[in-house]
């Protein structure tokens, strides 16, 4: 059981690094340096390592709401403590919300209107 | 052009199953909308810890970014999120 889970975890992790590995190559691209290799890892076992507490916090939000399910509001609420990234996530949530609404249209109707622009100016 | 802007992220499973193997109670779920939002949430958490890492290489007159790059605008990282 307990070495199943190991395994798991160190699969989560490697996932996890891989796509730390690629978004700082692509950074350092952007800025022509370079991340050490120890870098990578450095930040790929703090994110994982984040996540647990992340989860732990979503968990009790969802429950303090009574709610058994993790739900984008405790997102929100998990995004709090930095406005322009509370904000970020907000217009996030509001992107997906709109895309879901437009993928629902498509069966019946087409009207595409993609620009993110116009739902935000409405605000 | 733009597919190669594609933006890098992780992939819904990797999220979904990373929060759910460290809720502690196994009734707990996790909806479609919060594992979207959370991709984002930590692909920007990433996203700021490599630029930050990269500024603080960038003042220090390095070309490579080193692990003492991102020990220094760590404490500060932690406390943003």
């Amino acid at each position: 059981m307990s070495v199943d889970k190991e395994e798991v975890d160190q699969r989560l992790k490697a996932a996890v690094h891989y796509t730390v590995g690629r978004l700082c190559q692509r950074i350092g691209e952007e800025h022509r340096r370079e991340f050490s290799r120890q870098t990578v890892a450095a930040i790929a076992e703090t994110t994982f390592r984040e996540c647990d507490t992340f989860a732990k916090d979503l968990e009790a939000f969802a429950r303090h709401a009574k709610r058994s399910t993790v739900s984008a509001e405790d997102v929100k609420l998990l995004a709090r403590r930095s406005t322009a990234l509370s904000i970020h996530i907000q217009n996030k949530s509001e992107e997906l919300a709109q895309e879901q609404r437009e993928s629902r249209k498509k069966s019946s109707g087409k009207r595409k209107s993609r620009d993110t622009e116009e739902e935000e100016s409405k605000e | 052009m733009a597919a190669k802007e594609e933006e890098i992220c992780f992939k819904k499973e990797t999220v979904s199953k990373l929060l759910s193997s460290s809720f502690k109670e196994d009734k707990t779920k996790l909806s479609g909308d919060a594992t979207q939002l959370m991709r984002e949430m930590l692909r920007v958490f990433v996203q700021e810890a490599a630029l930050r890492s990269l500024k603080q290489a960038e003042s220090e007159d390095c070309n490579q970014v080193e692990i003492e790059h991102f020990e220094k605008i760590l404490p500060q990282l932690l406390l943003d999120f």
